[in-house]
């Protein structure tokens, strides 16, 4: 197919949905394909050649994993790590959620302090406690829209994140626990450990990536029943005091 | 067994001492007096009298009906075990266990132990109580708070068991057929099935790649999310070649256990696949340990299960039917929600799978297959609570209809919302920890049939 009409389509790329499917995430896509049927959704399997490397998505989407995954993941990523930081800046759309995000960064650090390099494409290096996991509501601001979702992960990210982070915590924590600022952005590149599926629990921002994705009527299927759970949420998330569960 | 301490008869002395209180106040005593020793004695474990014959049980979905069939079936034989049935199974559940089990000196009063065991308190358990057994039914996505994953918890039972303790594992699923690689082992399996399919049929399949060389993996055939046989077609790994394998005959309500070769045929307990899985993993062990198949006939013979995570009545020609479905734990509502579509007659479903945190993580709505329940006898789903806008969402977004799913009253208010009205079922899907409220449900529930009827 010509360059010219691959361009008439949008087109979504899940990165490794056999094994980056943990924690519900994977129905961020499936919710986005509701929404924008017309779009062609992509699916690259571990064991096979990635679509970007050859092609330019519109968009790029991966989610959590098990941490045995994520070393076979930037394994997998790494030949691809200019090609990537390409799209990156070529303002390609990507959403990276629950643990990812990591895969992108410097490093992956063990208790024992043995460290897995990632990509190295951001600065930032994860610390694993396979003994302590992290729960927690996270709550905060994105481009104007109160943003609710949950995280669930063994590390915590340590890292100069001010100036590229995606949002802003009101209520929760960032990257870390001594910071308010969450993920990671970088052009079009959002990066976080807020899962939920973001997309289903944040109306506002499930319309953002549909006006990202340049759809001629961005929209919410079953808006209303989203709506009412989005607001429930940001009712129930202001009125009580955040613990880690 | 580590030396007895001075600590360890106290500890003794004082949980004894617990546990006869609480009796006396008529509490289950199956807890706290195991805290209390492990308090005063962290190594109570290590030093307390251990049956001579102790097995394990451990996995994410059956290990409390393996468990309870053990003892059952060894009590039809004279058996009498210690065991942890009535209690906790994290370290002072079983701590208490033991304790009960035990004499002031600390010596053990049975020679049999049949001990559950949570997954994550491995590393609390196995070390000190080394059994001889341990049967690990499967592991599947659980609570992400606690589990995270599968693999994760695999890690956490390799890591914890003891290296001359035999495993009696699940050769149709992968995760689990792979833990503790270096122990002594036994496979067992159900062999292909004719509601067995190619592709799986649910959301999540955590094993779709080789865990040798990362090859996507091919499935001769898939029962359940991973449950099935696959091979790579890479590397050549497979799943494990069963040394006990069951063909199940479910017309004549019987399987046919083929053990290295040479068949023995069993009456089924029960007609559903996942305790069929739980009757030949009680089979295998059993087979192991030395009884004979004529004792363990006899033994099914006197059995059935006791299922308190299942109770059904009949009221004005209406069934209401109480049914656990494990709230967080995306698996097991799934095997639920499948269950319950298959059933026939029309049907409503009160959808008790709330959480009282308001804080709680609920993205496991989105690995559980939801879809299951969109079905054209599923007439009404009554979903009450906190989470009942997440609930309704997520039932949409699996197709049913909106005019299907009521929301807006509290637990109590609920049976009223049912409409009774043409339904030959009500199910009450309740989660682990709120059985006195389904109760109290189930009951009104019959108090309105009764009132509509009349």
């Amino acid at each position: 197919m010509a360059d010219s009409e691959e361009k008439k389509e949008v087109v979504v790329e899940t990165l490794f949905p056999e094994i980056a499917n943990l924690y519900g995430d994977h129905a961020n896509i499936r919710y986005l394909k509701l929404c924008m049927p017309e779009a062609r959704y992509v699916e690259d399997a571990l064991s096979e050649e990635p679509y970007f490397a050859a092609h330019t998505p519109d968009m790029i989407y991966m989610g959590p994993m098990t941490e045995r995954q994520q070393e076979l993941v930037i394994e997998k990523l790494r030949p691809y790590r200019e090609r990537i930081e390409e799209l990156i800046k070529a303002n390609v759309l990507f959403l990276i959620t629950g643990n990812a995000m990591e895969v992108f960064f410097d490093g992956i650090e063990n208790e024992d302090k043995s460290r897995i390099e990632g990509l190295g494409l951001f600065h930032y290096t994860a610390k694993r406690d396979m003994f302590h996991r992290y729960n927690s509501a996270v709550m905060g601001r994105f481009e104007g829209m109160t943003l609710v979702g949950f995280k669930s992960q063994f590390t915590q990210s340590y890292g100069d994140n001010g100036a590229e982070f995606l949002y802003e915590v009101t209520k929760g924590d960032g990257i870390n626990r001594e910071t308010k600022l969450e993920g990671v952005r970088r052009g079009r590149f959002l990066g976080t450990y807020t899962i939920g599926p973001l997309m289903i629990l944040n109306p506002d921002f499930a319309l953002y990536i549909q006006r990202q994705l340049g759809a001629a009527e961005p929209h919410l299927v079953y808006e209303q029943a989203m709506r009412d759970a989005y607001e429930e949420r940001v009712r129930q998330y202001e009125s009580t005091e955040f613990v880690l569960l | 067994m580590a030396k007895r301490t001075a600590r360890f008869y106290i500890a003794m002395l004082v949980g004894k001492l617990a546990y006869t209180t609480q009796r006396l106040l008529g509490m289950n005593a199956t807890f706290f007096p195991g805290k209390l020793a492990l308090q005063i004695c962290p190594d109570f474990m290590g030093q307390v009298g251990r049956p001579e014959h102790l097995i394990g049980v451990t996995g994410t979905n059956g290990k409390t009906t393996v468990s309870n069939l053990l003892v059952d079936l060894l009590q039809t034989q004279g058996i009498h075990t210690a065991n942890n049935r009535k209690g906790s199974n994290t370290k002072a559940g079983v701590a208490c266990a033991f304790l009960v089990n035990a004499t002031l000196s600390g010596k053990s009063k049975n020679d049999w132990g049949v001990i559950e065991v949570d997954e994550r308190s491995s590393m609390h358990i196995y070390p000190f109580i080394k059994p001889d057994y341990v049967v690990c039914t499967n592991l599947f996505r659980d609570s992400i708070l606690r589990n995270a994953h599968a693999e994760y918890i695999a890690g956490i039972i390799s890591a914890y068991m003891q290296p001359d303790t035999k495993m009696i594992l699940n050769a149709d699923d992968l995760i689990s057929s792979g833990v503790a690689p270096d122990n002594p082992r036994v496979y067992y399996s159900i062999s292909r099935l004719p509601s067995d399919t190619e592709t799986c049929h649910n959301i999540i399949n955590d094993c779709q790649i080789c865990p040798k060389c990362a090859a996507k993996l091919s499935y001769d055939y898939v029962r359940y999310h991973q449950i099935g046989k696959a091979h790579c077609p890479n590397c050549g790994f497979a799943s494990p070649v069963p040394d006990y394998e069951a063909e199940v005959r479910f017309e004549r309500q019987e399987m046919i256990l083929t053990e290295r070769g040479v068949p023995q045929i069993y009456k089924l307990i029960s007609d559903s696949i996942f305790n069929v899985y739980n009757q030949v993993a009680v089979t295998t062990l059993l087979r192991e340990m030395g009884m004979s198949p004529d004792e363990l006939r006899d033994g099914f013979s006197k059995l059935h299960i006791v299922d308190t995570r299942y109770n059904k009545t009949k009221v004005g020609g209406i069934e209401v039917i109480d049914h656990m479905a494990k709230e967080h734990n995306p698996v097991a509502c799934s095997v639920v929600f499948d269950y319950l579509s298959k059933e026939p007659g029309t049907k409503e479903i009160l959808f008790l799978l709330d959480d009282e945190k308001l804080l709680e993580n609920m993205t496991w709505m989105y690995d559980c297959d939801y879809e299951k329940l969109n079905t054209p006898l599923v007439k009404r789903i009554v979903v009450p609570g906190n989470r009942a806008k997440d609930q309704k969402l997520r039932l949409m977004m699996a197709g049913i209809p909106e005019e299907k799913i009521v929301i807006g009253m509290t637990d109590e208010e609920a049976p009223g919302y049912l409409s009774l009205d043409g339904t030959e079922q009500v199910f009450v899907l309740h989660q682990c920890y709120k059985p006195d409220l389904s109760h109290k449900l189930h009951q009104r529930i019959e108090e309105l049939i009764r009132e509509r009827g009349a």
